[in-house]
């Protein structure tokens, strides 16, 4: 059902036009909402009215009038005065709330389609149907941008944010999942248009950290060419979530197409994971790495293996570097100088950050 | 108004990469400071991290003398304005700057004051009834700002905000924001990687690299004075030249010796070196573009000269870019635009002694400067 609020906006925007004071009432005669000086017309009154065939009555100093949603009465219409300039600006705040009621009802079934189809609950022939009922292109090409809220409390809307800039005119649409997410299906020129989803993707992180204050990071799927392929754009865009929050989590936009290695750990079974774990280190493993031991061997393998560099980037000598990494040697058996060492232990740990989060999601 | 205070700040994700290392700085009321450096090297997750949008891993962030770590960005009393700011196509420029507190409930004379103070300090009064599409780019940049504006904060935090528009505009809303600090008179911490901008900007500039704070210092101090070679690399447009040369002591005078000359020091630099121990030690002499000439006037009383074959001749109007190799390193002279030289003919530079800079070749650290 439509916002009493939103009803009550357009009455008084239509009061400070016409100077016509309106009141919406239930079919039970329940006040829905007023301009400020309207008097409520007598519940026993209005249900006696909506009981009535004719669509609208003068009754003293008022006009009474239907509005209806699919042929039905939902709601009694009052204005106060008894001109005919009264009764013409009635009937323009009927016919106001009758569309913002379609409209309204026609946004929840597009949300409602767009949970469906990405949630793989309907048939090819309903997707067919309901996007030709609501007006929604079949063949466009489109992706399927995640949006997930990490603030841990928030007053605020992500969607109401979004709202504004991607719209349904621009064949846009926002849907939320749960509480925490916001899902964007984004319509893009050509299926090559990745440059246009991590614009917009962009616009969504620094538009909800700038206006809405909240944390959020992004992620998007590939781009499909119709509506019956989106719910694989949005698995993709779920996928490239989980995987950027294990492997990359200093990004704020991960594109499924650019998951790297973390990629492939991610479709690794725990089991294996573990008996690679085992193979590596064998009993001794690193479980928790202490800060420097770790900041010096990611600060080695960013500077390509390069003990000068490292040690400068470090501020430490150099003979302290060695002793570190020989340090590290001794306990897990790899020397991180060589490339096949390195190699290893670069995804052993990737492996036991993902075994980690595996961890923590079933505790 | 507030003051800042970044105290031993760590930002370490989870996966074991430290993006910032262990990050001090005091900010005082109405400074507008900058946090320059390539990419990935912390500035913007520093900032983030002041914003609230970033847990910081370690260490103490006070605005006002208050800990801020855990209070939540809306309750921190900053704005930001970043990178990708969009405008609301359908909403008219005072609703675009209306909206955020419409959707906070804030009471409506109140934003209406806040957004016409926002439009005068912005000078956007004239165009509040306009939709984003009829505003040129830099007006669309204002609006952007404006939205920041009508928060009323105590802190502007902005990331790379001019970093989407072209060169020209850029160099407009540069002195449109500098206007702004004038105008609010608030503190604003700004990101860029541009130096230009920083150098013309800032009050006190953090250059950063790898997520340490290499230097923080006043913009002139910054050129004149840097204080390792990143720096003295980073600041300077063309970028200073850098020479591996030997350093001579012979009692209290110091030169260093490239390819067969000597170039004289002055008693401070020559104490320095003396000091340092570097006598027959290889070290980086620094010459920025400007303090080399081949203009003759300057040729006739110097004291060391150099031949060079110039490779490539750039005119820039105002100024010419000789680029040449010296003892095999590639160098730049900004000279003035009645030089002779052309590509393939042969120069005599000399150089401006007081200004040459010297690193040690191990630390990169400043000896002299």
């Amino acid at each position: 059902m439509i916002s009493a609020q939103i009803v009550k906006n357009c009455l008084e925007e239509l009061t400070s036009i016409s100077k016509v004071e309106f009141c919406v009432q239930d079919t039970n005669g329940a006040l829905y909402a007023r301009t400020s000086n309207a008097e409520i017309t007598d519940p026993g009154m209005i249900s006696n009215f909506c009981r009535q065939a004719v669509d609208s009555q003068i009754i003293g100093d008022r006009y009474i009038l239907k509005v209806r949603e699919d042929e039905e009465v939902t709601f009694a219409l009052t204005a106060i005065g008894s001109s005919d300039y009264t009764l013409m600006v009635a009937r323009i705040a009927v016919s106001e709330i009758q569309n913002l009621m379609h409209a309204y009802k026609e946004k929840y079934d597009r949300n409602n389609f767009f949970q469906n189809l990405l949630l793989d609950n309907l048939l090819l022939v309903d997707i067919h149907n309901r996007a030709k009922k609501l007006h929604i292109i079949f063949t466009v090409p489109r992706a399927v941008v995640l949006i997930e809220i990490e603030s841990e409390e928030s007053d605020t809307n992500a969607e109401d944010f979004l709202s504004g800039i991607f719209t349904a005119h621009n064949g846009d649409y926002l849907t939320e999942v749960d509480e925490n997410s916001v899902i964007l299906i984004k319509a893009v020129d050509t299926t090559e248009s990745y440059d246009q989803i991590q614009q917009a993707a962009q616009v969504c992180v620094d538009m909800l950290n700038t206006e809405a204050m909240l944390n959020v990071r992004v992620s998007y799927g590939t781009i499909v060419d119709d509506l019956k392929n989106l719910s694989k754009s949005y698995k993709e865009a779920k996928m490239a979530m989980d995987v950027g929050r294990i492997f990359y989590a200093d990004r704020k936009v991960i594109s499924y197409n650019e998951l790297g290695i973390g990629r492939l750990i991610y479709q690794l079974p725990s089991n294996l994971c573990r008996v690679f774990i085992k193979e590596v280190f064998g009993d001794n493993i690193p479980d928790n790495l202490d800060n420097e031991t770790l900041t010096t061997i990611n600060t080695f393998f960013d500077n390509n293996l390069n003990v000068s560099e490292t040690s400068r980037k470090l501020f430490i000598h150099r003979n302290t570097l060695v002793y570190r990494i020989e340090k590290l040697q001794k306990s897990t058996g790899l020397d991180i100088r060589n490339f096949e060492d390195a190699l290893t232990f670069k995804i052993a740990l990737m492996v036991m950050n993902y075994l980690k989060y595996l961890d923590q999601k079933d505790y | 108004m507030a003051s800042l205070s970044l105290e031993h700040i760590y930002k370490k994700y989870p996966n074991g990469f430290e993006a910032v290392k262990d990050f001090n700085l005091d900010i005082k009321d109405k400074e507008f400071i900058i946090f320059v450096g390539p990419s990935g090297c912390g500035k913007s997750t520093t900032l983030r991290m002041i914003a609230g949008l970033e847990d910081i891993s370690s260490g103490t962030l006070k605005i006002d003398g208050k800990v801020m770590n855990d209070v939540e960005p809306k309750d921190r009393d900053i704005a930001m304005v970043f990178q990708n700011y969009a405008l609301y196509p359908h909403m008219t420029v005072y609703d675009n700057m209306a909206f955020g507190l419409k959707l906070r409930k804030v009471p409506k004379d109140e934003i209406d004051k806040a957004v016409r103070n926002a439009a005068k300090i912005l000078d956007l009064t004239q165009l509040l009834d306009r939709k984003p599409k009829a505003l040129s780019g830099g007006q669309r940049q204002r609006v952007a700002m404006g939205r920041a504006i009508v928060r009323n904060p105590k802190v502007f935090l902005m990331d790379e905000p001019l970093s989407n528009l072209d060169a020209k505009l850029r160099v407009q809303m540069r002195s449109e924001i500098a206007k702004l600090h004038q105008r609010l008179g608030t503190t604003i911490i700004y990101v860029t990687h541009d130096q230009t901008e920083a150098m013309t900007l800032g009050t006190r500039i953090v250059v950063m690299k790898d997520g340490v704070v290499q230097q923080v210092d006043t913009p002139q101090h910054l050129y004149d004075k840097p204080c390792n070679l990143f720096v003295a690399g980073f600041m300077g447009s063309p970028q200073m030249n850098f020479l591996d040369v030997t350093c001579q002591i012979e009692g209290d005078k110091a030169c260093l010796v490239l390819d067969g000359k000597k170039i004289p020091l002055n008693a401070e630099k020559s104490k320095a070196l003396k000091d340092g121990g570097y006598n027959g030690k290889t070290v980086v002499m620094g010459i920025r573009p400007e303090h080399m000439t081949d203009h003759p006037d300057r040729i006739k009383g110097a004291e060391v000269l150099f031949d060079a074959k110039i490779n490539v001749y750039e005119l820039l109007g105002a100024e010419v870019f000789l680029y040449f190799d010296l003892a095999g390193t590639p160098m730049t002279a900004r000279v003035d635009p009645s030089t002779t030289a052309r590509p393939g003919s042969d120069v005599q530079f000399a150089m401006d002694l007081d200004k040459i800079h010297v690193f040690d070749k191990e630390t990169e650290k400043t000896i002299c400067n």
